[in-house]
């Protein structure tokens, strides 16, 4: 008998932290443009101390200005998107789930359309203008959690099955309402909105919006991990749950909550980047068992390494074209989960 | 006993009667489907109390209430009528977690999603004493191992759960419910998917444990001869209204059981004076 | 710690009724019960726990502190995480790179999107992110300060030979970056906001095109050149252009328009709506497109196609021979047997570069004038074209496939003249 300690959750914590450190450092060196490690090295050295002026410009622009975002926008969206599918598994007591399984991500594909329709009547500043498509995401995603959460109530609290039902329902409802859109109108700028559902890490974000990202990630997934020893207990039943002690309800609301928030959040800044949210949990639960007290941090961090890894691989595979990393979490997940799926069953 | 490991409260030690932990007073239950129909009474007001170290039997025909008494007394729904109390305290007005430490529910079944193994499962169990970002002592894993002793499982302390015996799982759940320290002991219907053998092994370590731990048992079976030999007190149930409690012998007779059970049945006492009841087939 | 024959031994009466008795005093009790107990493991245990029973003070002690030890943990692990992203974040852009010679010039325009961009006099380096752009700019005779084009940037040919950015939707911002343009040319047709957007965000200027009509196309085309720096090759272009387009204009003068249909897709069956500026290219040819919508690419009704019955069907395919396994295709395909056009064989097809918003387009729209109104152009020489299409006039058998077609004109005058008059 081996329960989970502190100290090896932080060891094994600390050993995927040294993965994403290297894997990082691997993807900022690959790219379209040669960049070598040495001057990487010292470049990151004086740009940590504050001396940016001694950069050369090559480096500045392109590693720092282009490539680092990327990465650092494809660790909090593979983060949030492994810790959302892990709580969704866990709420839903279904090993399918995955973050979209409750719609928030046509909601945000929803609201992106509809505020690239409305931006077009509207004259915006350029930051305002590079808002607006994260925000309408947002908004759209906020509205959906409302809403599936209103449909997938009983007696008052959140059923579980209700609550798959309701989410699968409005986003078939809200996929068909998107369909009208984009074939009825027109406007070229809903052109850019089928990269947007593959899934594409390729756009920049304004800084605001990057501290509002890391600000949601800690938050809602701080508030995830504090339920931590109760989803191993919901996962042997809710009835059970509360008779071992756990608030059901309470744990139910703001797991579905803050699930919620970490999809939506990523979502609006990177459309819909399918299976990250479905297998990394499922791998990680292989390597390091059902332990949410290890799974959630796991997950974070796999799920982290995985997307740079599948981005990094996005924009090089086939230079100088930039595949959507959709494209290739498909590729690399499908097999997988096939593999996981025999796995399972033997 | 007061120890960091358990949350006393007021009502703990100051209960003028320290012989009676389980007391159900005058308890009743409806429930309405539809707001507009009338409530139907699943449960009509009852009342018994129960010491330490004694196994209560909830026995009856289908449908008579069996389960939402043991709901109402674990806390998981509020009597409409009546109080129930244990040890000095309602027991659906205390907090899930303490509730979690003093009363335990033991359930037929359960259905993992993920599997663990049973040392995993038996763990839970301590979680009403931690909980949050807690993790788990070596006192923790102590008690569990003694909890996976006292059930004569600790062999399968490795093995996954799905990957084990209905009777051995059935062993688990019950050690995850000696984990949690409980004062009173639930169970409902453990009995349903064991074999005969398994089903003494358990109904003699329930009495065991109940006798050494001083815990109150309260069992839900369909099983009468079961709850005639190992019963200290036995509540005979039927739609809803409570016929009989008293010791097995008093409770299990001829004349009450045939006009409940609605078949040919007879009742002999065994040496030790337990009731025991043989099922005659219509010729 | 209540170690003793089991889990539950904190519950003897002792405990209860004595809530306030010493724990090492209630630890003996227990202890002396166990001892007696004949079990071995469990004697093990005691024994274990007999030992660390002085600690067991300390051991609640160590319990909470276990807990505001990964609280503690947990806070700064956060705290890093943070931290991390904000020097980082906060890293504003070098500045961009010092060439030897002083800075250019810079000043203000607004581009055909409305924007307000900052680019030098004479922008000394050019990427272009559409194809339309870079043969406009060869055109221009700028071509060698084009140093980027996408993927898909194929005339002239040695237009191939740049270096490649990669495609007009999802080019690479790395390999745009590594260039250093002074500009980059984009249009609003094919070119995602998110690119415009993000080539702002790294400080790169972005000048943005957007014709919606011919005449459109060549006043894009001389701002271009305005603000290339090449005003006079611009206006050489385009009044080459507008030249042929008047021409043109006054030979079809008084021709009722052709009723077509131009297809940019089979299956499913998609149009052109009739704001854009291929639409425009069908008017200057004097074809009027059937399809009356606002969308740029409507899906059209095959229903709706019939009930308007075009007279012609136009294709624009690099390659006459694949125009015309179309051709055939839909012909066979059920329902469109019921299309006059299909019946009788009318389908006009022109090279790809109507599809383009560049000068090219002059000549794809000469050549399909040519094609649905070639009574119109019997005393003057055919144009220039790029491809080679064979189209049989109306009625008359099918000639040889790899024909030119001033041969093919040639033969047929005849016939042509007899039919002309029956038009």
């Amino acid at each position: 008998m081996r329960p989970l300690t502190l100290t090896r959750l932080l060891v094994r914590c600390g050993i995927l932290a040294l993965i994403l450190f290297a894997v990082v450092v691997v993807a900022m060196k690959l790219g379209a443009v040669q960049v070598s490690l040495y001057g990487l090295g010292k470049d990151l050295i004086s740009v940590l101390l504050g001396r940016t002026s001694a950069l050369s410009s090559d480096y500045g622009m392109i590693v720092l200005g282009i490539r680092l975002p990327r990465i650092l926008l494809a660790i909090f969206v593979g983060a949030s998107l492994s810790v959302a599918g892990v709580s969704f598994q866990a709420l839903l007591r279904n090993p399918l789930a995955d973050p979209y399984v409750l719609g928030v991500s046509s909601g945000a594909a929803l609201g992106a359309i509809v505020a690239l329709i409305i931006e077009g009547h509207l004259n915006l500043s350029p930051e305002m203008a590079g808002l607006i498509t994260p925000v309408g995401a947002f908004v759209g995603a906020a509205i959906t959690i409302a809403a599936v959460y209103l449909l997938g109530r009983r007696d008052g609290q959140i059923d579980s099955t209700t609550l798959l039902l309701g989410g699968i329902i409005t986003a078939s409802f809200l996929s068909a309402v998107i369909m009208f859109l984009m074939t009825t109108l027109s406007g070229n700028n809903l052109r850019g909105s089928a990269f947007w559902f593959m899934g594409d890490l390729s756009t920049p974000q304004p800084r605001s919006l990057q501290y509002f990202l890391s600000f949601g990630f800690i938050v809602a997934a701080g508030a995830i991990y504090t339920t931590a020893s109760d989803l191993n207990l919901l996962l042997a039943g809710e009835k059970e749950a509360m008779h071992l002690g756990v608030d059901v309800p309470r744990v139910r609301i703001v797991v579905y909550i803050a699930a919620s928030i970490l999809t939506g959040l990523a979502v609006s800044v990177s459309g819909t980047i399918g299976y990250v949210g479905l297998l990394v949990p499922h791998v990680m639960r292989l390597i390091f068992g059902s332990d949410h007290r290890m799974l959630i941090p796991a997950s974070a961090l796999g799920g982290a390494i995985a997307l740079v890894i599948a981005d990094t691989l996005a924009r090089t595979v086939t230079s100088p074209t930039d595949l959507p990393v959709g494209a290739m979490t498909a590729a690399a997940g499908a097999p997988l989960f096939i593999y996981l799926l025999r796995r399972r069953l033997s | 006993m007061s120890t960091a490991l358990r949350h006393p409260l007021p009502g703990d030690a100051s209960r003028a009667n320290s012989d009676v932990r389980l007391s159900v007073e005058q308890v009743s239950y409806a429930y309405a489907a539809n707001p507009s129909q009338a409530p139907l009474f699943t449960l009509e007001a009852l009342s018994f109390q129960a010491k330490p170290g004694e196994i209560v039997a909830i026995v009856g025909p289908n449908a008579c209430g069996k389960s939402t008494l043991l709901k109402l007394i674990s806390g998981a729904l509020e009597p409409l009528s009546g109080r129930i109390f244990l040890n000095g305290f309602a027991t659906h007005s205390l907090p899930v977690k303490t509730r979690a430490q003093r009363i335990a529910l033991v359930q037929q079944e359960s259905r993992l999603i993920f599997p663990s193994r049973a040392w995993e499962f038996v763990l839970q169990g301590r979680h009403p004493y931690g909980g949050g970002l807690r993790f788990e002592s070596e006192e923790d894993v102590l008690i569990a191992n003694n909890a996976l002793a006292q059930v004569g499982a600790s062999h399968l302390a490795d093995r996954w759960m799905d990957k084990i015996s209905g009777g051995e799982k059935q062993r688990i759940i019950l050690a995850r419910a000696l984990a949690q320290q409980p004062l009173l002991l639930l169970l409902d219907e453990p009995t349903l998917h064991l074999d005969i053998g398994a089903q003494v092994d358990l109904l003699e370590s329930l009495r065991r444990l109940a006798a050494q731990n001083r815990y109150t048992v309260v069992v839900v079976t369909h099983e009468l001869n079961l709850a005639g030999e190992y019963a200290d007190q036995v509540v005979l149930l039927q739609k809803g209204k409570c016929l009989r409690v008293g010791s097995p012998a008093t409770v299990l007779q001829r004349e009450i059981l045939e006009q409940v059970f609605q078949a040919p049945l007879s009742v002999e006492i065994t040496p030790s004076g337990r009731p025991r009841v043989t099922l005659f087939t219509n010729k | 710690m209540q170690f003793g024959r089991g889990p539950a031994t904190v519950i003897g009466c002792n405990a209860e009724s004595q809530a306030t008795l010493p724990r090492r005093r209630g630890w003996a009790y227990f202890a002396r019960e166990y001892a007696s107990s004949t079990r071995p493991a469990s004697r093990r245990v005691f024994l274990l726990s007999n030992c660390s029973q002085p600690s067991r003070q300390g051991r609640f002690v160590h319990h909470i502190r276990s807990n505001s030890a990964h609280r503690a943990g947990f806070l700064a692990g956060a705290l890093l995480l943070l931290g991390a992203w904000l020097p980082l974040g906060a890293q504003s852009f070098p500045p961009p790179p010092s060439v030897a010679s002083p800075p250019p010039a810079m000043h203000e325009v607004v581009d055909e999107f409305g924007r307000n961009v900052r680019v030098p006099q004479i922008p000394a380096r050019i990427v272009s992110l559409a194809p339309s752009l870079t043969e406009t700019l060869y055109a221009l005779g700028v071509q060698d300060r084009l140093v980027g084009d996408t993927d898909y940037c194929d005339y002239p040919a040695e237009a191939q030979k740049k270096t490649k950015v990669g495609g007009p939707i999802n080019p690479n911002l790395e390999e745009i970056a590594a260039l250093h343009p002074d500009i980059v040319l984009v249009t609003k047709e094919i070119n995602r906001l998110e690119t415009v957007r993000a080539l702002d965000t790294l400080g790169i200027p972005t000048y943005a095109t957007d014709a919606h009509t011919v005449d459109e196309i060549l006043s894009s085309t001389q701002k271009l050149a305005d603000l290339l720096g090449v005003p006079e090759a611009g206006k050489s272009l385009t009044g080459d252009l507008q030249a042929r387009l008047v021409s043109l204009h006054t030979k079809l003068e008084g021709l009722p328009p052709s009723r077509v249909l131009f297809i940019v897709w089979t299956r499913p069956l998609i149009s052109i709506g009739k704001n854009t500026f291929i639409a425009d290219a069908l008017r200057k040819a004097d074809a009027a497109s059937i399809v009356d919508s606002t969308q740029d690419w409507p899906q059209m009704n095959l229903e709706e196609v019939v009930r308007l019955q075009p007279d012609y069907l136009v294709f624009a395919a690099a390659h006459s021979e694949s125009a015309a396994r179309d051709f055939e295709t839909l012909s066979s395909l059920p329902g469109w047997n019921i299309l006059d056009a299909v019946r009788n064989r009318h389908f006009a097809v022109i090279s790809e570069a109507v599809n383009r918003p560049a000068p090219r387009i002059v000549s794809a729209i000469e050549d399909l004038a040519h094609q649905l109104h070639p009574a119109a152009f019997l005393d003057f020489p055919t144009p220039e074209k790029p491809a080679a299409p064979v189209t049989p006039a109306p009625g008359a058998p099918n000639p040889p496939a790899a024909a030119p077609a001033r041969v093919t004109r040639n033969v047929l005058q005849p016939f042509i003249q007899e039919f002309a008059c029956a038009r």
